[in-house]
This record gives C-alpha cells, sequence and structure tokens, in this order.
C-alpha cells in the first residue's frame, strides 16, 4: 500500500510540475495586469504544435530542447502581439468583464484556428527515448517524464532569479504590487505589460511542449489546463507565484491521490472542489494578499 | 463614369440572375444527415469513417446519383457529447430536412440521438457504436448497421473462455455506454470462468494521463485487463504502461486499431487484443478486396481500418434504402415512411459482411474475430487469432517489457 502511496506523490508531482509552469504564467500576468486570461492553455496548445513541427526537423534529445526554445520563443512572440494590439488598446478603456470576454472569445478563435491549420486529428511529440521505463526502488516512471519534472523545476528556478535578480524582473514585481507607484518610480509599464505577457505565455507554451511530449496534442487541449491554472491561482493565491508553484503540485498530487482513494471518475473536479474550499475558508488563497 | 457604373451594376446583376437561375434549374440533391465526432479527441475515427462514406457517395454521384439526383451528405459534429449531438441531429432533421439520417459514433451520443430521430419520425441508420440500449428500446425509425456489444465480443468471450482462462481480470474502462456494457458483459464471462475481478476503474473521454490508474492496476497485477476505449485514449494507456513498467494482456472491443493508434503508440501497442472487422485482414472476399482496392486508390497512401468500411457500408444501406423506396415524392413524412419500411428488409452483401436487420432493426448477420496486435519485421500489425479456421497468426503471450 505504501509503495503504491509513493508512486503516485510521484506522478503527481510531475503532472504538477507542468500545471505550476502553466499557471505561474497566468498568475504573472493576472498580477500585473489584473487580465484574467482565459485564453492561456491555447498558447500551452500554440506551443506544444510549435515543438510538434520543431521535432520534425530536429530529431533526438537536442532536437527536443531545441523545441521547447522554438516554442517558448514563438509562442512569446505572438503573446507580445496579442497583449500590444488586442488587450493593451482595450485595457484603459474596457471593464473588467469586457477583458474577460475578449479573453474567452480569444480562445475560441484560437481553438478553431488550431482545428482548421492543424487539423483535428491528436497527435504525439516523438519522445526521444521511445517510453524507455527508469525502475528505482519501488517507483516506476519514463525518462521522458523525469526530463520533464527537470526541465519544468529548471524553467521555474530560472524565473524566480530573472525576478529577484534582474532590473526587468524587479520592475515587474514592483508593477504587480503597485503600478501607479511603479510608474512615479520611472518604470516603463507598458514595456513591463509587454514583457510579462510574452513571458507568461512563453511559459505557457513551454507547459504545453511537455504536455504535449507527456499526453497528446490535439487542438482543443488547451481548455483544461486553462482551468486547472485557474484552480491553481485561486488557490495559492490570484498573483502569487510562490502560490501558483505550491498549488500546481498540491493540485497534482491531490488528483492523483484522490483518483487513486476516493475515485477516478471525480479527478478532474478535484481542482474545482478545492476551488470552492479555499474560497469559502481563505479566499485570498495561501499566498495571496489580504484585501484591504 | 457614372454610366459606366450603371453598365457593370447592371451586367452584375444580370450574370447574378443567370447563374442563380441554373442553379435553380438543376435537380435538387437527395440529402442525407450525417453525425458524427469530427473534432475532439476522436476526430481522427470520425474523420475515418467520412472518407469510408465519401468513397460510396462518390461512386453513386459520379454515375448520375439516384433518380438524376446527386445525393449530399449533410455533417454535423456531435464533439463526442450528446448534448452536443441533439442539437446537431435535431438541426439536421428540421432544418436541412434529410430524409434519413446516418453515421453516428459513441454510444452514449447514439442512445440520446437516435431517440429524437424516432420522436422527429425520421429514419435513423447508426454507424458505429455498440451499445445493446440503442435498438433494444423498441424505437421503430433505429436501425444499426454495427454489430451491438454482445455480438461483438461473442468471438473474444469464446476465446477467454476455451483458450485463455485467466485466473485474475481488471476493469479499465471509458466511464460511457460503451465502456459500462462492455464491462456487463465481460464481468459475466470473469465470473462464468471463475476468474477473480480485481479492479474496476474508469476515466473521461478526453483524458491524457492515465498513469493513476496504470500504477494502481500495476500493483493488482491483473493476467488480463479489459480496456474499452478509443484510438487516442488505447495509445496513450499502451505508452504509459510501458512508461510504468505495466505488463498484462490488454482487451479492448478493437475500434481502437486505426492508423493513428499505430502512429502514435508504435511498438508499445504490441500483444494488445480487440474484435475486429478490419478489411484488409480478409481480402479473400472479393467485395471486400475490392473495396480496399477502391479506397487506397481513392486516398493514396492510407488503408482502411473498420470505421471506413463501417461508414461505407452505414451509406450504401442508406442509398439502397432510397432506391428500394421509389423517386422521393417530395412530402418529407411520406418519403421518411416509406425508406424506413423498406431498411427492414435490407439484404446486402457488403465490406463487412452480409447486412440483414431483425426485427428490433439491429444487423445479426456481422461477426467479429478476436485479433492481436503482433510485430512482423518490427513492425505493429494485426492477425486474427482464433477460432484456428479463420487465424492467420498464433496467440503471443506478452512479454515483460525489458524481454521485447
Amino acid at each position: 500500500m505504501e509503495s503504491l502511496f509513493l508512486q503516485q506523490v510521484l506522478n503527481g508531482l510531475i503532472v504538477g510540475s507542468v500545471y505550476s509552469l502553466i499557471a505561474i504564467g497566468l498568475t504573472m500576468i493576472f498580477g500585473v495586469m489584473k487580465i484574467a486570461n482565459f485564453a492561456h492553455g491555447d498558447f500551452s496548445m500554440l506551443g506544444a504544435y510549435f515543438a510538434l513541427y520543431a521535432t520534425a526537423l530536429m530529431t533526438g534529445l537536442l532536437g527536443w530542447v531545441g523545441s521547447m526554445v522554438v516554442a517558448a520563443i514563438g509562442v512569446g512572440i505572438i503573446g507580445y502581439f496579442v497583449e500590444r494590439y488586442l488587450f493593451r488598446p482595450l485595457l484603459s478603456r474596457w471593464t473588467d468583464i469586457d477583458i474577460i470576454m475578449l479573453s474567452i472569445g480569444l480562445f475560441i478563435v484560437l481553438e478553431n484556428l488550431a482545428q482548421l491549420i492543424f487539423g483535428a486529428t491528436p497527435k504525439m511529440i516523438t519522445d526521444p527515448f521511445h517510453s524507455e521505463s527508469v525502475n528505482l526502488f519501488f517507483f516506476s516512471t519514463s525518462v521522458i517524464r523525469l526530463l520533464s519534472f527537470l526541465f519544468a523545476i529548471i524553467s521555474i528556478a530560472l524565473l524566480q532569479v530573472f525576478l529577484t535578480r534582474t532590473k526587468m524582473g524587479v520592475a515587474i514585481r514592483a508593477t504587480s504590487q503597485n503600478s501607479n507607484a511603479s510608474l512615479l518610480m520611472g518604470v516603463n509599464i507598458n514595456f513591463i505589460y509587454s514583457l510579462t505577457f510574452m513571458v507568461g505565455s512563453a511559459l505557457a507554451g513551454l507547459g504545453g511542449v511537455l504536455y504535449g511530449t507527456i499526453f497528446a496534442i490535439f487542438p482543443t487541449m488547451g481548455a483544461m489546463p486553462t482551468l486547472k491554472a485557474f484552480a491553481i491561482t485561486i488557490l495559492g493565491g490570484m498573483g502569487s507565484i510562490r502560490g501558483a508553484i505550491f498549488g500546481g503540485f498540491i493540485l497534482g498530487v491531490a488528483e492523483t491521490l484522490g483518483g487513486n482513494y476516493v475515485s477516478m471518475e471525480y479527478k478532474n473536479s478535484i481542482g474545482f472542489v478545492i476551488v470552492i474550499l479555499v474560497l469559502l475558508i481563505i479566499p485570498q488563497g495561501l499566498f495571496g494578499k489580504k484585501e484591504t | 463614369m457614372k454610366k459606366t457604373l450603371l453598365l457593370s451594376v447592371l451586367f452584375v446583376a444580370a450574370m447574378v440572375v443567370t447563374t442563380a437561375g441554373s442553379v435553380a434549374a438543376a435537380p435538387k440533391p437527395i440529402k442525407i444527415g450525417i453525425i458524427g465526432p469530427f473534432t475532439g479527441p476522436v476526430a481522427f475515427n470520425g474523420g475515418e469513417m467520412k472518407k469510408g462514406m465519401m468513397l460510396a457517395v462518390d461512386e453513386i454521384n459520379s454515375k448520375g446519383g439516384l433518380f438524376g439526383r446527386k445525393i449530399k451528405l449533410v455533417f454535423g459534429d456531435t464533439e463526442s457529447k450528446p448534448d452536443k449531438g441533439v442539437a446537431v441531429v435535431k438541426k439536421i432533421i428540421t432544418r436541412d430536412k434529410v430524409l434519413v439520417v446516418g453515421g453516428g459514433y459513441h454510444s452514449s451520443v447514439n442512445i440520446a440521438t437516435s431517440e429524437v430521430c424516432h420522436r422527429e419520425k425520421t429514419p435513423v441508420v447508426v454507424a458505429i457504436a455498440i451499445s445493446p440500449t440503442i435498438t433494444a428500446r423498441g424505437l421503430n425509425y433505429v436501425f444499426r448497421t454495427s454489430p451491438n456489444s454482445p455480438q461483438f465480443l461473442a468471438g473474444m468471450n469464446e476465446w477467454l473462455e476455451k483458450v485463455k482462462r485467466p485466473k485474475a481480470v481488471a476493469f479499465f474502462m471509458e466511464n460511457t455506454d460503451y465502456g459500462r456494457d462492455g464491462e456487463k458483459i465481460w464481468s459475466a464471462i470473469a465470473k462464468k470462468i471463475g476468474a477473480k475481478e480485481l479492479a474496476r476503474l474508469y476515466f473521461e473521454i478526453g483524458d491524457t494521463d492515465f498513469s493513476t490508474q496504470i500504477s494502481k492496476l500495476k500493483k493488482l497485477k491483473p493476467e488480463v485487463t479489459f480496456n474499452i476505449c478509443s484510438t487516442t485514449e488505447a495509445s496513450l494507456i499502451q505508452k504509459q504502461s510501458k512508461e510504468l513498467n505495466f505488463v498484462t494482456q490488454w482487451i479492448g472491443v478493437g475500434g481502437q486499431f486505426t492508423e493513428a493508434y499505430f502512429k502514435m503508440s508504435g511498438s508499445t501497442c504490441q500483444y494488445a487484443m480487440g474484435c475486429s472487422l478490419e478489411p484488409t485482414l480478409n481480402m479473400k472476399d472479393p467485395i471486400v478486396a475490392d473495396f480496399v482496392r477502391r479506397y487506397e486508390k481513392k486516398y493514396k497512401g492510407s488503408r482502411p481500418g473498420i470505421f471506413p468500411s463501417q461508414g461505407y457500408d452505414n451509406i450504401m444501406v442508406i442509398m439502397d434504402a432510397i432506391k428500394q423506396a421509389g423517386e422521393p415524392t417530395g412530402k418529407l413524412q411520406v418519403d421518411r415512411d416509406r425508406i424506413r419500411d423498406v431498411l427492414r428488409k435490407t439484404s446486402l452483401k457488403l465490406t463487412q459482411g452480409k447486412i440483414e436487420f431483425d426485427k428490433t432493426g439491429q444487423v445479426y448477420t456481422v461477426s467479429p474475430s478476436p485479433v492481436q496486435v503482433q510485430l512482423m519485421e518490427g513492425k505493429p500489425q494485426l492477425f486474427v487469432v482464433y477460432p484456428p479456421d479463420r487465424a492467420g497468426s498464433d496467440y503471443q503471450e506478452p512479454l515483460p517489457w525489458d524481454k521485447r
């Protein structure tokens, strides 16, 4: 029993790392720009397709790593245009609900465009290790899952360094805390908006590549990660990056343990039960600031 | 300047009038409604069914259609969801005014859509869905060209009883009528042969992470794991079994064995079993061989799996009924009733075998055989493994991953 418990925790942590990566992007964008982007998961979907085409050109482990770079850059660029020409012109004029509607519209458009361009047939990114498994003690997992986990952790660590050690990162955090004060301190708010949206989208794209390597790629794959990322950000606290990191792992483990011990049919609803409980008990989330 | 503008406007208007006139003069096409999952997780399978159907329709239309009118298929996307299916089938019946509804995929969707068709007094011929419920409700506008699950699994059950006789089994099913009905049948077989039931696990359509369930199964070590699911889920389950080092004899219904399945799962699908009506396994039959040849000619580089063949047969049955019912009168209800009445008398020899309906509208003349994926020169291929007189290869016991 115990070994199964630990195996399920490991399964949950691996999936959770991918959830975290996607949720961090969502929470960053929300923290800085106050945009609840319902199209966030579609950036993951786009990232996965970029990587799919990139791995057709480059093979092996290097090809796979290269495809992540391609996906991050590609989705980052798309993120730039989406922010600059869709969200920014409307941010000052429209209300929050309009922005949410815009992002939902974007989600529908991106999903249908993807269906048109890439076709509806599910695809998979070629695993350079051919699903080879690693068996340690009583754990089993695959080389590619371990590597995906590692890449997610590295990406999160690099992001932390960027946010705490660089001037731009500090500016992003400052804007997230108080945009007016940052503006007065000479921070170029528009630049920070673009940068945040690009980095956030690129993280979603990266998460999409990992998701697409472990699982499968199809035009509607973005919907589930979006909902899960929202559950995670609410759990961790809207706008809190630390909250998104921990929230991702918590959701991943809660899903696998819930699936194992309660019932698999309710696996996807566990996240939403968590959301309801968090909103009832600690509305600001685990790491969020209390509204004053 | 103004004069030229006026002239060109007149010219364009004249063109519109003349072309519109010529369109109106051509005989209106005969419309058949087709529902299926054309987007979403089983979009590939829906597309396969459509390819088989288009082969049949294009062949008829190139010969002038029926009664001098072309056949037109009106497609409706169910997205694998019963509610979407109901909405789209209502639209096809009432707005597009089709004579008859064909296609269909997923039992849960078709249980709902066939009832709508019955209520709207429109004949429906279900192509791909195996839950017995569909034809067991006494709805007399409902027909099905696919075997139901007891018929589908009869051969496999015989093999389980007479050859395999597993001691411990587990269920890992799609959480739909498709999965639950299959579970009932196999659960009865397990009881009959005295096999222990270790677990009943489920997943939702569109799930991609099965590591929780596979880890649990691995702990329980079932000899046989019944796994009813479609292409995408099946390939992910096989792949993730390798990743988690889990060995079992997978037995499914066989709908997963498509080109996309072999592409996605690679060699991880070795030893998987199902019941199939793969046309390419039955090339001795001249009708089947001819179908495969024409299919491969129309769709270069594709091999017709079970779904193109089921789609093709479905449309052939419908077109035959329209033909037998005589030239449409234009009164929709009269034509629909006539088609329903002649559908009962269907007797055709097609790619899945002979097609005749029993009193409930269920085909009873098609019987699939148990098949297994085996590697031929490193490439996964399907082989009939039972009964001995039809078998193309011997059954192979699944080996541990490090010995493959």
